[in-house]
């Protein structure tokens, strides 16, 4: 008993550390929405302030400055400390004010983005003018052997975490009981009803960022005595700190301080059971508890992260579609071409690493830029193929069996990575494949149950005879070796850029843009992202693998979790979401020719290339949501548009129509039958046992007042919530079908905020529907453009259509599926009088081609002149049902729209 | 400035406290509502009525700052308020119940109440005063209130303010009818106790209608009635015709109001 509680005790340092960073990370998340991995770099400034003002100097971090300024004398730890935190505090308040305030309507990917480019930029400060030297401090906090319940502890340990308690109990206090405390958690709670109470969201926000800042600089200084300052110290320590920040939920300050300091307590409690227990890993054990409690916490919670309820952008930029992909790969490949060429040297080792990172870029073009899943362990799952290969080439694997083959491993890996992301969404998932890299990093790359202390060997690749490898004696980098890396280069640049143009790539698209919306389209969503993640780690291992042969021995430090980190930011900052800027990631990524050049021609240290980096990153995602890019694809935009100025003219031409009342058809069998279908949340019953039939060949309206569960109604027969009762598809039960199976059984439907492409064509966002059609017959793009008049706009971008084509547009995506009853969910929502009217003479063409129709409106002229029978909802029930002349007449229908005037007349039912 | 420069611009007919000029709201490059305007003197009351879908709320959304108007301005007493700046908005004077309510809901509710105060005088057991049923609640978080309870909280911190214009959007959302009946004459006491403008975004029209001075009702993003309510709650023929969508019958039987 008394050796575990030894080690337990002795983990209270790191333990205190992570609770510190865990502390300032609720408290920037709660006021400002971002993540800040950036907060290491916050503690790490306190802590070399206060070192060196220790000394009698005063730090100054930016470059071209002088390093420290002398102040005559040493400073005493109160002053020091003192002035160690008032400027970390100020310097968070400047974070806030010029990057994250600006960034406030980005979502939190994006400003967890931005916050990854500070991290890059602090981190590579103090590397700059710090160098890797350990820095020391002379102990502050009591350092005496004390006895705890029979065990040894020295006391700082323990000091240091009864001190950070302290503080995070004075500011869960201050948070409770202030004014400013008050209106942040009222804001914290909604930030639209924070700006109707006249609070200024911005401010407290600000005064929050002061706030981490100061709690990360006493982090820092105390910590500074216990463990030697290294640029790199705090960095990674943001992922026990995030694990913390998680089982707080990222809003309670005790709760997750408490995490913080349990988990220091156990790895260090791991430690002592290793040599207990021979079977616990001999590295990577404290990593895998991290990575634990994460998927524990958030996948079995499965909970977005609290957001704070504000209107944001889309995360990501477009990805728009090539136009053509011969020429850019002509192009491209000649000039990659002459670059092996012409360049040696440094220039050619550029080029070459450039080739090779720009095939771990465009597996990040793949997973993030075209499923939207967030992937920071691209560079590890490099480096799995990497070691795999190794091991493989030992085995007697020759070349090209081995890379492929270690890249199906990584792709397996992948797999494995990406499962989480199948329960949750959005920025947990980077969360999440950040702590599962740090873990394969820890307990595969730096075991040495499994690679040497001098690293693995790698064997340059031959075939037929020929000597491909990158060095052959003094030869180095031989050319041979160049052309291996820029065709693989080629071939994962033009496969990528199929993709795209591929069904699948749309179904990646269409899952990033709404999972809900793609599942209703008959999209797989979660086979979709498996795909996606298996396609992207595939491509990171070839990447690693070239990796693995340029290096030709490969350790931790080649694929390294924090490089890793490094060239997510660089893919952003070039272009995430599309073919052209995966591969000119390498070119501006660090080694690459952009760094060499800067390097060479302008005389600059290699080292500012993290900063300016940084600086690059935190701009481009204020400006340019596409990264370099964006600009280029943009000016090839205006000159498409330029060609479509005819086309254009027809898309915005007002739709005008006039839709003549019509007897109503009896239409044929019953098609879609619902019995007693209820739906209830909590206590409340949205849907109260709804009993409709759908004839074949009819429109059939769905209308009531707001919140009559008309959606909640459609959103039951379509799957997307549970209900009870039956629904029955051509005397089918659908009850057990998951969404895109219903989808599947032909049950089309559109929503009432269809996300388009807006970058995509006409036809391309239609063509996304055509997976619903599985196992029968899709209808034509052709037929499909025709039904909705759309044809003479089939190659327009739906970003140019009015918003009655767009309406129609999204129509055409579930109709292309072929259903046999299309589910519309307010179609004509925003559009004037006589384009619903226009709308209604299309969807009438649509019933008399054999389509039948269950649509919801609230547009009353259109219901009632359109529909062939009526089903009106109030508070979850059918109040009235039969053809329009009867609803018309019906004077409950018009009470349930006008309001009541009197309860007591109301109260007769 | 003095507290009787307001004072006397509130007590000057013809001197409206709230002008709407030509607002166009809507959300990207979608339009929703194609022009508003409005004069509004303090103390008055005006329903926004019309059916669902029709563009009442894009348009509170868009008055409070919340949503940037796509063209035109608001002003308050005469001086023109920053697009698109919701805190701006409230400082002046300009405060929007929204229909989500917004409250916070994992405080109390005088918490709640505290929060909205800023520097304004009204104190927290003044706002109780006013809403006594609250008062008993005081200690409960405002998620756990009813739903009759929560909207009277959403405009307890609203008038925490001291608004000059208060925008309420469907109060009535989601609330039993009696409940609704109980809340509705509130309005009309705050307007005429506060001399706040009261612009009302309402599904119960008849209700509305009693307590309001005037009436617009909103089709499809445009004006089709603007009349006093006493007048339209007659017309009850117009009134469902509008709600029916049948914006035709309603050009025809109604010239456009003056």
């Amino acid at each position: 008993m008394d050796q575990h509680l030894v080690f337990l005790l002795f983990g209270l340092a790191n333990g205190a550390i992570y609770a510190a960073l865990a502390l300032t990370l609720v408290v920037t998340y709660r006021s400002s929405g971002v993540i800040n991995f950036a907060t290491g770099g916050l503690a790490a400034l306190g802590a070399y302030t206060y070192a060196f003002l220790r000394r009698g100097e005063l730090l100054i971090p930016i470059p071209g400055l002088p390093k420290t300024v002398d102040l005559g004398s040493e400073l005493t730890f109160w002053g020091a400390a003192a002035i160690s935190v008032v400027i970390t505090s100020l310097f968070g308040l400047v974070l806030y004010l010029a990057v994250f305030r600006p960034l406030r309507d980005v979502p939190p990917v994006g400003k967890a983005v931005a916050s990854i480019g500070v991290m890059l930029l602090l981190s590579g400060l103090y590397t700059v003018r710090l160098g890797d030297i350990g820095i020391t401090t002379e102990p502050i906090l009591p350092v005496e052997p004390w006895k705890i319940a029979g065990a040894n502890v020295t006391s700082d340990r323990v000091w240091f975490a009864i001190v950070i308690l302290a503080i995070t109990i004075a500011l869960a206090a201050s948070f409770k009981f202030t004014r400013f405390g008050l209106l942040t958690r009222a804001a914290a709670e909604s930030e639209k009803g924070a700006y109707v109470s006249g609070i200024q969201p911005d401010r407290i926000a600000a005064v929050n960022w002061m706030i981490s800042g100061a709690v990360a600089a006493v982090a820092g200084i105390l910590i500074a005595p216990i463990v030697p300052l290294t640029p790199n110290l705090f960095t990674l320590l943001i992922v026990p700190a995030l694990a913390a920040a998680v089982i707080g939920n990222f809003q309670r300050l005790l709760p997750a301080v408490i995490a913080g300091l349990a988990i220091g307590m156990v790895q260090s409690e791991l430690t002592y059971l290793k040599g207990q227990h021979d079977w616990l890993p001999s590295s990577g054990r404290d990593e895998m508890l991290v990575l634990l409690l994460i998927l524990i916490v958030l996948v079995v919670r499965a909970k977005p992260l609290p957001s704070r309820g504000v209107v944001v952008r889309p995360a990501l930029g477009r990805a728009p579609r090539p136009r053509s992909i011969l020429l850019p790969t002509v192009v491209g490949t000649a000039l990659g071409a002459v670059g092996v060429l012409t360049l040696s040297g440094d220039w050619l080792i550029a080029l070459i690493s450039g080739f090779i990172f720009s095939v771990i870029g465009l597996s990040l073009v793949i997973v993030t830029g075209y499923a939207g899943q967030i992937s920071l362990a691209q560079l590890t799952l490099a480096g799995v193929a990497g070691f795999a290969m190794g091991r493989l080439i030992d085995g007697g694997v020759p070349f090209p069996i081995a890379p492929v083959l270690a890249a199906l491993i990584a792709a397996a890996i992948g797999v494995v990575v990406g499962l989480p992301a199948l329960r949750i969404r959005g920025l947990p998932v980077a969360v999440v494949t950040l702590a599962t890299a740090v873990a394969i990093e820890a307990f595969w790359f730096h075991n040495l149950d499994f690679v040497n202390v001098s690293g693995q060997d790698i064997d340059g690749p031959t075939i037929l005879g020929i000597d491909l490898s990158a060095r052959v004696g003094f030869e180095y980098p031989r050319k041979e070796f160049a052309f291996l890396c820029l065709a693989v280069l080629v071939i994962v640049a033009v496969g990528v850029a199929k993709l795209r143009t591929s069904r699948l790539g749309s179904q990646m698209l269409a899952v990033r843009a709404n999972e809900k919306a793609a599942a209703g389209a008959g999209i797989p969503v979660v086979r979709v992202k498996i795909i996606a993640f298996a396609m992207g780690a595939f491509t990171a291992g070839l990447g690693g693998s070239m990796l693995s042969y340029f290096q030709a021995n490969i350790t931790f430090i080649t694929f390294s979790v924090f490089l890793g980190l490094t060239v997510f930011a660089t893919t952003y900052l070039a272009g995430i979401t599309s073919v052209s800027g995966g591969v000119l990631s390498g070119v501006v990524g660090a080694g690459g020719l952009l760094a060499i050049g800067i390097n060479e021609g302008l005389g600059l240290g290699g080292d500012l290339y993290p900063i300016l980096s940084g600086i690059g990153l935190v701009t481009i995602l204020m400006t340019q949501p596409e990264g370099i890019v964006g600009p280029f694809h943009n000016w090839l935009d205006a000159r498409r548009r330029a060609k479509l100025a005819d086309l254009q003219a027809v898309a915005v031409q007002a739709l005008e129509g006039h839709l003549e009342p019509q007897e109503p058809v009896p239409g044929g069998d019953v098609v879609l039958q619902t019995r007693g279908v209820a739906v209830r949340y909590g206590g409340v019953v949205a849907v109260d046992g709804v009993d409709l039939d759908v004839r074949e060949g009819t429109i059939v309206g769905l209308i009531g007042p707001n919140g009559a569960g008309k959606t909640t109604l459609l959103d039951a027969m379509s799957g997307f919530t549970r209900s009870t009762g039956t629904i029955e598809l051509h005397g089918r039960d659908l009850s057990s079908l998951k969404p895109h199976q219903r989808v599947r059984a032909a049950m089309g439907r559109t929503f009432q905020h269809t996300e388009l492409y807006e970058d995509l064509s006409v036809s391309e966002n239609i063509v996304v529907g055509a997976a619903a059609a599985q196992g029968r017959d899709p209808k034509t793009l052709e037929e499909t453009l025709e039904l909705l008049g759309l044809s003479d706009v089939a190659e327009v971008p739906v970003a140019e259509l009015s918003q009655g084509r767009r309406q129609l547009v999204s129509i055409g995506r579930a109709l292309i599926g072929n259903p046999r009853v299309l589910l519309l969910d307010e179609p004509a929502g925003g559009l004037d009088s006589r384009e619903s009217q226009w709308l209604g003479q299309r969807l009438r063409t649509l019933r008399d081609s054999g389509v039948t129709i269950l649509l919801i409106d609230h547009d009353m002229h259109l219901v009632l002149n359109l529909c062939d029978d009526i089903y009106v909802l109030n508070f979850g029930k059918v109040i009235a049902h039969g053809v329009p002349a009867q609803i018309r007449a019906d004077r409950t229908v018009a009470e349930a729209y006008l309001g009541s005037t009197h309860a007591d007349q109301e109260v007769v039912s | 400035m003095t507290i009787a420069e307001p004072l006397a611009a509130k007590a000057t007919p013809g001197n409206p406290v709230f002008v709407c000029d030509g607002v166009r709201a809507g959300y990207g490059k979608v339009n929703v509502v194609h022009q508003f305007d409005l004069e509004a003197a303090a103390g008055s009351v005006i329903a926004v009525l019309g059916p669902n879908g029709s563009g009442k709320t894009t348009l509170l959304t868009t008055l409070a700052g919340l949503l940037p108007a796509q063209a035109g301005t608001v002003s308050i007493d005469g001086q023109a308020l920053k697009n698109g700046r919701p805190g701006i908005a409230a400082r002046r004077g300009l405060v929007l119940v929204p229909d989500d309510r917004a409250l916070f809901t994992g405080l109390t509710v005088e918490e709640n109440l505290k929060a909205a105060r800023g520097k304004h005088a009204t104190t927290v057991d003044q706002a109780f005063d006013r809403f006594p049923a609250l008062a008993k609640r005081r200690k409960i978080n405002a998620g756990d209130l009813s739903g009759g309870e929560q909207q009277m909280l959403a405009v307890a911190r609203a008038l925490m303010q001291e608004p000059r214009v208060l925008l309420i959007d469907e109060m009535s959302m989601g609330l039993a009818p009696v409940i609704v009946e109980e809340l509705m004459p509130m309005v009309r006491k705050i307007a005429d106790e506060t001399g706040a403008v009261v612009v009302l975004v309402e599904q119960h029209v008849q209700l509305a209608l009693e307590v309001a001075d005037r009436a617009m009702v909103l089709v499809h993003g445009a004006v089709v009635l603007d009349r006093p309510a006493t007048e339209l709650a007659k017309q009850t023929e117009l009134l469902e015709a509008a709600y029916l969508g049948d914006v035709e019958s309603v050009e025809a039987k109604a010239p456009a109001a003056e």
